[in-house]
This record gives structure tokens, C-alpha cells and sequence, in this order.
């Protein structure tokens, strides 16, 4: 299932106004810093292409929007989504059973996928398969895109 | 093992059930070469489930290298070069 063009093109427009807000002319920007910038842009770009309708996107501007700079991300949408995946941090905690064995492979390997995905951690298993495909299609559109601007960017070199 | 009679309650953690496994391998096989060029339809969902972490951070690794390219690409870019012409005609 490729993605479809108009996933890619809506991960585009938002990476460029991400990118815009975010002064590239800086030539003291070193190459790994702008490199993060790049990467974050994108990140959050991919997952505004989902407009709030996926729990792995919402989680992603969330995390993006505590950890990293704020003018990343408008800050309507991320506040609503950090309000809403704290108090299901708070709900998760309390009515988590504590289970300190991993047996069987099964187990440990969900949990693996349970970090890869953004937000997984408080997904039970039927919603993480669900964002997970959803995921997994959303980075296949944001790749596919940066290797194009990747190798339209090097044409002429 | 079977576990179709599950013991979650609406917030813990639980096993997925078989009937998730096969949706899943199903809905990956369209993605994951691995899986998809095996003829035999058993597939384990540990196998799945390892394919598909793998093939996620294969995505991430890719997404990090493109955008460190990129970037070392942008440090020469002006404002009025024909890559920012190209990249404004495409988001209009």
C-alpha cells in the first residue's frame, strides 16, 4: 500500500511552513543543529498531515512541543493534545496492573513496538496494530518525500 | 495457547488476541518484503511483530540520514537560488 500523493503533498506543505518559521538563512547554524531542526520539522509535519485523528500523531506534536523549541509547533493544537495524553498518563497509572515478567516472545516484542510508536505506551494492543500500519504508512510518505527533495536538491551539484 | 478468553479489564495490559494477529499479518504482508515473498501463510506473530519493529527503525535510520543530507545540502542555499523557487512552486 503506497502512500498516497495527497498524504505526501499535505506532509509537505507543513514541513515547508514549519521550516519557514525557523530561520535556515543562519549560516552560524551548524550542520548537526540544522539537522535536528530538519528532522523535528518533519517529524511534526508528518504527524499534522493526520489532523488529530491518530493517537501516535497527537503524541508525537505533544512530546515535540514539551521537550523541544515551542515555536516548532502552533500552540492551540499541542496544548489540547499534552492536556489530554497527561490525564491518560494519570488514568494509566492507576489502573495499570504491575507486571514485572515478560515471558514469551510475543510480550517482549510488543513492548518493543509499544516504544517505537509515539504514544505507544498507553495504547493496549487493538489501537497500538491499528497506529501502528497508520505509522508505518506516514513515515513511508514523509521518506519518500525527503528523498525527493534529496535528490532534486542535488542535481546540479 | 489460546487466549480468547482475556482477563483485561478496559486499562490493563494484555495479551493480543489471535484474531488482531491475523489482521495484522495481513495488513503487513503489503508492506514488509520479508513476510509478503514467504509462500507458507504460518507466520508466527512474533516473526510479524520483530519485522515490523525492524522495518520501523529501518524508517527512522532512513529519516535521520535524509535529513542529515539535507541539511548539509541547505547550509548553501540562499533565498533566491532556483531550489527555494522550486520548492515555493510546489506548495502553491
Amino acid at each position: 500500500m503506497r502512500p498516497c500523493n495527497s498524504l505526501k503533498l499535505e506532509f509537505l506543505k507543513n514541513w515547508i511552513m514549519g521550516l519557514q518559521r525557523w530561520s535556515f538563512s543562519k549560516k552560524e547554524m551548524g550542520i548537526l543543529e540544522r539537522k535536528k531542526a530538519i528532522k523535528l520539522s518533519a517529524d511534526i509535519a508528518m504527524a499534522s498531515a493526520r489532523n488529530g485523528t491518530t493517537r501516535w500523531s497527537r503524541a508525537l506534536i505533544a512530546n515535540a512541543y514539551s521537550k523541544h523549541d515551542k515555536h516548532l509547533v502552533s500552540k492551540g493544537a499541542s496544548t489540547e493534545y499534552s492536556r489530554r495524553i497527561r490525564s491518560k498518563k494519570i488514568l494509566k497509572r492507576s489502573c495499570r496492573r504491575i507486571r514485572r515478567r515478560s515471558k514469551g516472545l510475543v510480550r517482549e516484542r510488543t513492548r518493543i513496538l509499544k516504544n517505537l510508536i509515539p504514544g505507544g505506551e498507553l495504547m493496549n494492543e487493538g489501537s497500538l496494530i491499528e497506529e501502528s500500519l497508520d505509522y508505518i504508512v506516514s513515515l513511508r510518505a514523509q521518506v519518500d518525500v525527503m528523498r525527493s527533495l534529496v535528490s532534486a536538491s542535488e542535481v546540479d551539484r | 495457547m489460546s487466549s480468547r478468553r482475556s482477563r483485561q479489564s478496559s486499562a490493563s495490559v494484555s495479551r493480543i488476541s489471535d484474531d488482531q494477529i491475523i489482521e495484522l499479518v495481513s495488513k503487513l504482508r503489503q508492506f514488509l518484503p520479508e513476510i509478503r515473498d514467504r509462500s507458507s501463510d504460518k507466520v508466527s506473530a512474533s516473526k510479524v511483530l520483530q519485522e515490523t519493529c525492524n522495518y520501523i527503525r529501518s524508517l527512522h535510520r532512513e529519516v535521520g540520514d535524509l535529513s542529515e543530507r539535507l541539511s548539509q545540502l541547505l547550509a548553501t542555499v540562499d533565498a533566491d537560488s532556483a531550489e527555494a523557487a522550486i520548492i515555493r512552486s510546489l506548495i502553491k
